[in-house]
């Protein structure tokens, strides 16, 4: 800029008249506001007009207040005072967040940077405002059209393990049919079962609440809801996942379990951490089913702020070629499913501030993924 | 007749065994093939209960050991996964049933008629 600085001696540059920029204001998308130092509104272009349905004549040498919602309003004039008093700059030069207050009372989300001018007339604070709520908006749609992805993603890896649950469920009704019919039976016989009925009835009415548990567990993974957060420690989610996964699995693979010493909580939606679980156990056992002695360790460990959960199997490792559309949506390799687990997965941990990567393993080594999430940050300590 | 049931669920075991005795068979019952293995081989006119997903040795195994047996005892497999699984697991094995879970007892007792 210096450069382009007139020398001091030449003669006045041309200025741009005020008509010209007035123009130039009412021209510009954003709101602009110039308020004096008693935040009196002196300019007030177009943009302000329509966005607080106010007219610049109505504007004009009121104090900027009227554009406030009231508990903005109450402390501006204090803000202005103390700056102007300590120089200290609470949001001169710095963009932020504010509300804005429309003439008809609607409260909107608005982004304001104010910069500052010296005048001969005294000191000038120009505000720059953009409307938030079109950007809100579209956040907010891709916020809602993400959590039905992810959402849509879990019912479909519950479909995909309806054979196995349907499987899981036969076992308890199994086990309460024959409970029921061993008593029908004797009692049609007239055989004296006054000692033993109770037990098989306590026995019969465990098999049906484990029936009941499997649903149960099913239907908290499957059923829509917002995504939210809580501080929770990770293993005991993962550790429910795991036996999700497993239902009907029927044992031919060795899970290795490991957990971490004094981890750190995280903030989590835990069904969605869950369904990362599920996703990438499900995808290890997959793997690992080629080799005589299938196993996969899931160990969960801290390192920096962060929690790690490792998934390794034992199978052959990911090919190269795999390697690059490993986390592409609908670019599965497996003939079942819609390939959307890894990309849902990971959509999910860097929504929470994490990530999952993956070592492609090979050469004897199976693939391992980890999902890093960061630690609750520790709530301070009252007093 | 003597019937050994392999099964690895605790409670359909022992349902199985509760409605076994109750239509007069003695029952021993087995974890896993690995236990049956244990002790003495069945053999006719005992019948064997298999469940086809078991822990270590697979079920399908167990049953063709068992009709490969010189005098084999009566081979009942018991499962809840699909007809194509069963299909799959069963190729060339002809046990002299197959009962799909839920099971009832009208269906063991008119594969282990009471004596």
């Amino acid at each position: 800029m210096k450069d382009f600085a007139p020398p001091s001696d030449a003669p006045h540059p041309p200025t741009v008249s005020e008509a010209r920029l007035l123009s130039v204001l009412d021209t510009a998308a954003d709101g602009i506001i110039v308020i004096d130092e008693h935040a009196r509104i002196l300019i007030f272009n177009k943009a302000c007009e329509k966005m607080f349905g106010v007219t610049t004549a109505e504007a004009v040498g009121q104090n900027v207040k009227l554009v406030m919602p009231t508990e903005y309003a109450r402390d501006h004039d204090a803000y202005v005072g103390s700056y102007i008093r300590t120089g200290v700059k609470k949001i001169i030069g710095i963009g932020r967040e504010v509300q804005g207050r429309h003439a008809d009372g609607t409260v909107f989300p608005l982004e304001l940077s104010v910069g500052e001018a010296a005048t001969p007339e005294g000191r000038q604070f120009i505000g720059i405002l953009r409307d938030l709520r079109p950007r809100k908006e579209s956040e907010q749609r891709l916020a809602d059209l993400q959590s039905e992805l992810v959402h849509l993603a879990r019912v479909s890896a519950i479909d995909e393990m309806g054979a196995a649950i349907a499987h899981e469920l036969n076992q308890p009704l199994t086990a309460l049919m024959l409970y029921l019919q061993a008593i029908r039976r004797a009692h049609s016989r007239g055989i004296d079962i006054v000692t033993v009925v109770g037990d098989i009835l306590d026995k019969a009415a465990n098999e049906a609440e484990r029936a009941g548990h499997i649903i149960q567990r099913m239907r908290q993974f499957v059923e829509k809801r917002d995504p939210e957060r809580h501080v929770r420690p990770l293993d005991p989610l993962i550790d429910e996942a795991i036996d999700l996964t497993l239902l009907g699995q029927r044992h031919r693979i060795r899970i290795i379990r490991q957990t971490g010493e004094s981890l750190p909580p995280v903030s989590v939606d835990p069904v969605q951490i869950q369904q990362i679980v599920v996703n990438l156990v499900r995808n290890a056992i997959e793997a690992a089913a080629s080799v005589p002695d299938p196993a996969i360790q899931i160990r969960t460990l801290a390192s920096e702020g962060s929690v790690r959960l490792e998934v390794q199997d034992n199978g052959p490792g990911i090919a190269p070629e795999a390697l690059s559309k490993l986390f592409e949506a609908f670019a599965s390799s497996k003939r079942r499913g819609m390939g959307l687990g890894l990309a849902i997965s990971r959509t999910i941990a860097q929504n929470h501030g994490g990530d999952l990567l993956v070592d492609p393993g090979g050469n004897g080594r199976g693939a391992c993924f980890t999902l890093v999430l960061p630690a609750a940050p520790v709530p301070d300590e009252v007093g | 007749m003597r019937v050994h049931v392999v099964e690895d669920d605790a409670g359909v075991s022992d349902s199985l065994a509760l409605i076994l005795r109750n239509i007069g068979h003695t029952v021993i019952s087995h974890r896993d093939a690995e236990s049956l293995f244990k002790g003495s081989v069945p053999e006719a006119p005992d019948a064997v209960i298999v469940d086809l997903s078991l822990p270590g040795i697979p079920g399908a195994q167990l049953v063709r050991w068992l009709l490969n047996l010189a005098a084999p005892p009566r081979v009942v497999v018991i499962t809840g996964q699909s007809q194509g699984f069963i299909d799959h697991q069963l190729r060339g094995l002809v046990p002299d049933g197959v009962m799909r879970k839920p099971l009832d007892v009208d269906a063991i007792a008119r594969v282990l008629p009471p004596l």
